[in-house]
């Protein structure tokens, strides 16, 4: 317990300092704000009045506390490109990144784990250098080709799935698969060492001593064990996931944060980066804290007190 | 001379009839509880097989505590794991021999029948409980999940008997320490939780590795004193792996001293500390720190040959300061009058300066 | 030694024999790692590739003798093994063969910059914490794991965010993020080490800790880094691709195997093969790396050999 509170707090004191890292980096950006909204042509003293409407001359630790003030209470702010309201724009593609993201993750552990797993118990067998060759070639591949390939492919000529679009099952297919292959090559590795790890510990012997199957004692106590630096590692799954999605996401149309938080980068859209550059930091550091968690739970050694 | 052979297959153990030990006095059943036979367990490295059990044969008798010593190396632990079947399968292999209990042949059971034999009729107890219990069970799942494989048992009844086992090996407040998972217990409590999971069946043969080397001095008399007891009360055969000649000189009854992969000598206790007859247990003996030997400790000079490379003969011949030239052209065999065999051919009296 | 004449001279014999054995052994102990380096499936499919990639990287531009910025708009979109162009004209019909030999380059020079200063900075950071402790020790592993649990994707579009788009902010921020991981690593590892009798004995004995840092330490820990580095190269190859790709990387004119397999993905129809042939440069490459990487664990990590755990007595 006093394990989890003290990750919680660490959680926060991370969460703060990013953010100020954030708001600094786009502050200091090389570019000008200004160039977004204005046209070309607009004179010296119109950028000047929209820098001082936006407060852009004041210090940046201003700026900086006067923008959390707002964020608290729930001002968000609005796009300077389109002015929409961000708050409106997190809150529908918030939904479709969740979509994508949960699924990919969910494909990461529900393919890489088993095929880990049988690799580990046939091991150099033919079954296993099938796994490993796939799992090395998966972690060769870019997404971003991977993704090309797999609409050229299935959308263009076979025409069998969507090339792009949201939001149903028939348009997630694609994105979500190349999302999570990446993982799934990962997971495959990590699964197989780790089960090899723990099927040549003693405690396989004292449990095969005691009479278990092989069945009982792979399937229940090997990878029980197994599971302890896969669980560790899921946030960091999750942290990959976020990442990978800014690219995924931009290539099949998939209107989520990522797609917005890479636009809004290349247009210079400040608001709007900052503030999903904050979203997506606190997606990774609270799924860190729920892998740190759940690491609490299938490891008893941490749990002494 | 009555040199009777024993390395053949069917184990001519000589004097097998004769009582030996507490199984004189009659407390158990007739027959003999484990019976080794011509056991050859190979170690595959780099595509070539070594041997590292060479063809051992070993008979327990019930009720009797027989100690196997040897040096670090020289398959005592291989030999344990090959009689339950536990060799870790690649790179190592049980190649041939017979291990006879309860009139079956374990080497040729079927997997799940071995499987059954294991706890229930033949337990093994390894060097460090804490690597060997598994540590995100607790304990009692552990032992519930043994019991529920053997027997037919509900929940509640498992739980029971794994309560009880716990408290019989004399684990303190067994009803709470059933939750508690390996890192929460000291070295000796988890050591007796091994002695209760192997013991919880009732098995007739126990072999215990090294129970005490990884354990506290402090505890190490404790933890023994309770198998001695657990062995004297169910009149078990106990097959003790040690290298500590003290603990062997104060519970064997007979005492098989392994040399490379294959017993040297064998004879009942007393005789062996009184008269050993090969020069590597002499030299054992000799290396034992006593009052006599003042500042300097004896060492059996040079060190086991690697099993890639074995002597031609006698394999302790290049370490024998005894040795003539038939020791390094001839393999010796396992001879001897009565209960006292070993494998020399030109034993000596024991000089124990 | 046997008091038996006879058997005195059978001993020396065998003596001479088991030393002979054992000479082979030793002398073989570093053949056996080259041949088990050589034997190494991974490691060779790994080098041979990686041969090829630099080759063309680093002599592909000045055999073609072309300029990567030579347009020609009567032949564009020409399929690979067209008259003058090898591998084909992109959509500017620029020869795409020498544009994929500069973005190997740029790959490699990226890769080369990301990893010497993950390298320096990783090692450097993880002694100084894992050997000091206390204070220094946490501040640096608080800084790694606040850097090393971001994604790497979303750190560099931040970096990109604040200074701007080109190559130098992407090496920064895969610097950053692999510095992290190489110094998590060194740190763990000097850790163990610390506790290890050799180095408490070398303290014991006086040895300056400067000296007994690149005598004993560094050596030590020189075999896990050099593995992970191999594979931070692989992860510094995509990430620079993947943000090339968005079009946070290299600017055009500057070629990048990214950038190409982005200015392509419009006409996959038309030729494919200007997306397919730099995203397969790009497999290449990291494929090659990452074998590398594992062959090398092979070789070097004990580990591995837990299989065989169990067996000594």
């Amino acid at each position: 317990m006093r394990r989890i509170a003290s990750r919680s707090l660490y959680m926060l004191l991370i969460l703060a300092l990013s953010s100020i890292a954030v708001f600094y980096a786009i502050r200091l950006s090389g570019g000008d704000a200004t160039a977004a909204r204005l046209p070309a042509s607009a004179s010296a003293e119109d950028r000047a009045q929209f820098r001082d409407q936006l407060g852009l001359d004041d210090p940046v630790y201003e700026q900086y506390f006067r923008y959390m003030g707002r964020v608290v209470q729930g001002d968000f702010g609005s796009s300077i490109t389109n002015n929409a309201k961000i708050s409106n724009l997190v809150k529908e593609h918030g939904r479709n990144s969740l979509v994508l993201g949960a699924s990919a993750f969910v494909l990461v552990f529900a393919i890489g784990v088993p095929l880990g797993v049988l690799a580990a118990v046939r091991r150099n067998r033919s079954a296993d250098a099938g796994i490993m060759t796939f799992s090395v070639v998966g972690m060769a591949i870019p997404n971003f080709w991977l993704a090309l390939l797999a609409v050229w492919l299935f959308a263009s000529t076979l025409g069998w799935l969507p090339s792009a679009g949201c939001c149903g099952i028939k348009q997630l297919i694609l994105p979500a698969s190349v999302l999570a292959l990446e993982g799934i090559a990962l997971t495959v590795r990590m699964t197989r060492s780790a089960m090899l790890e723990n099927l040549g510990a003693d405690f396989v012997r004292t449990l095969r001593a005691g009479g278990l199957s092989e069945l009982r004692v792979i399937g229940r106590h090997v990878l029980r064990n197994a599971m302890v630096p896969i669980v560790s590692l899921a946030g960091l799954r999750i942290g990959q996931i976020v990442g990978y999605a800014l690219v995924v996401e931009t290539i099949f149309g998939w209107p989520g944060l990522g797609q917005v938080l890479v636009t809004a980068v290349l247009r210079r859209d400040y608001p709007v980066a900052q503030f999903f550059s904050l979203v997506l930091i606190a997606v990774v550091v609270a799924s860190n804290w729920l892998a740190d968690v759940g690491y609490t739970v299938v490891n008893p050694r941490l749990r002494r007190a | 001379m009555s040199a009777t052979r024993s390395s053949t297959p069917g184990c001519a153990v000589p004097d097998r009839q004769a009582p030996i030990g507490p199984a004189a006095t009659g407390a158990g059943p007739p027959g003999l509880a484990l019976s080794i036979c011509n056991l050859r367990t190979v170690i595959r490295t780099e595509g070539v097989d070594h041997e590292v059990v060479r063809g051992l044969s070993l008979d327990i008798q019930p009720d009797e505590i027989v100690c196997l010593v040897g040096e670090s190396g020289c398959g005592k632990t291989m030999t344990a794991l090959s009689a339950l079947r536990l060799v870790p399968s690649p790179p190592a292999r049980v190649v041939g021999g017979e291990v006879m209990l309860a009139g079956r042949d374990l080497l040729k059971l079927s997997n799940r029948e071995m499987r059954a034999v294991r706890t229930e009729e033949i337990s093994m107890i390894f060097q460090d409980p804490l690597t060997s219990l598994d540590p995100v069970f607790t304990v009692g799942q552990m032992l519930i999940e043994v019991i529920c494989t053997h027997r037919p048992l509900s929940k509640r009844d498992a739980t029971d008997l794994a309560i009880s086992a716990l408290g019989g090996v004399g684990l303190p407040a067994p009803h709470q320490q059933i939750d508690a998972y390996p890192h929460q217990l000291s070295g000796g409590m988890r050591q007796r939780v091994m002695i209760a999971m192997a013991l919880m069946l009732d098995p007739s043969v126990l072999i215990a590795d090294e129970p005490t080397t990884a354990l506290d001095v402090t505890v190490q008399a404790q933890i023994l004193d309770r198998l001695l007891e657990e062995q004297r009360k169910r009149h078990m055969a106990m097959l003790l792996i040690t290298h500590d000649l003290a603990i062997v000189a104060s519970i064997a009854d007979r005492v098989a001293v392994m040399y490379s992969g294959e017993i040297v000598e064998l004879a009942p206790v007393r005789e062996l500390f009184s008269n050993p007859r090969h020069p590597y247990t002499q030299g054992l003996l000799k290396a034992l720190p006593s009052a006599r030997s003042k500042g300097v400790l004896y060492s059996i000079p040079g060190r086991v040959p690697p099993p890639q490379f074995p002597p031609p003969g006698c394999h302790f011949a290049p370490r024998c300061p005894y040795a003539v030239s038939r020791c390094w052209q001839q393999y010796p065999e396992l001879t001897g009058e009565g209960l006292h065999q070993m494998r020399c051919f030109n034993p000596q009296p024991f000089d124990p300066s | 030694m046997p008091t038996d004449p006879e058997a005195a001279r059978y001993l020396r014999e065998w003596d001479d024999r088991l030393q002979d054995y054992e000479d082979r052994q030793r002398i073989t102990a570093v053949r056996q790692l080259l041949r088990r380096m050589g034997r190494n499936r991974l490691l060779l499919i790994g080098t041979v590739l990686g041969f090829v990639v630099l080759f063309l990287g680093l002599f592909g531009p000045v055999i073609s003798g072309v300029d990567y910025r030579t347009q020609s708009f009567r032949n564009i979109h020409r399929p690979p093994f067209s008259e003058g162009h090898l591998l084909g004209t992109d959509e500017l019909g620029r020869d795409i063969a020498i544009r994929l030999f500069i973005g190997i380059r740029v790959s490699l020079l990226v890769a080369a910059g990301v990893t010497t200063l993950a390298l320096v900075a990783g090692v450097l950071l993880g002694m100084t914490g894992g050997w000091t402790g206390g204070w220094t020790d946490r501040a640096v592993r608080g800084g790694v794991d606040f850097v090393w649990g971001f994604p790497l994707i979303l750190v560099a579009v931040l970096f990109a965010g604040g200074l701007g788009e080109g190559l130098f902010p992407v090496i920064l921020a895969v610097g950053l993020v692999n510095t992290a991981a190489i110094a998590r690593v060194v740190r763990g590892e000097v850790l163990v080490l610390k506790q290890r009798e050799f180095i408490e004995a070398a303290h014991a004995a006086g040895v300056s800790t400067v000296r007994i840092m690149g005598r004993h330490v560094v050596p030590n820990i020189l075999a896990p880094t050099m593995v992970l580095a191999s594979y931070y190269v692989a992860v510094a190859v995509v990430a620079e691709a993947a943000l090339s790709f968005v079009g946070l990387g290299a600017q055009p004119p500057l070629p990048s195997l990214g950038r190409m397999v982005s200015d392509g993905r419009n006409f996959l129809r038309v030729n494919h093969w200007e997306a397919t042939i730099p995203g397969l440069a790009i497999v290449m490459l990291v494929l090659s790396v990452s074998l590398i990487g594992d062959g090398l664990r092979d070789v070097f990590d004990p580990r591995l050999r837990h299989e065989a755990k169990g067996v000594e007595e």
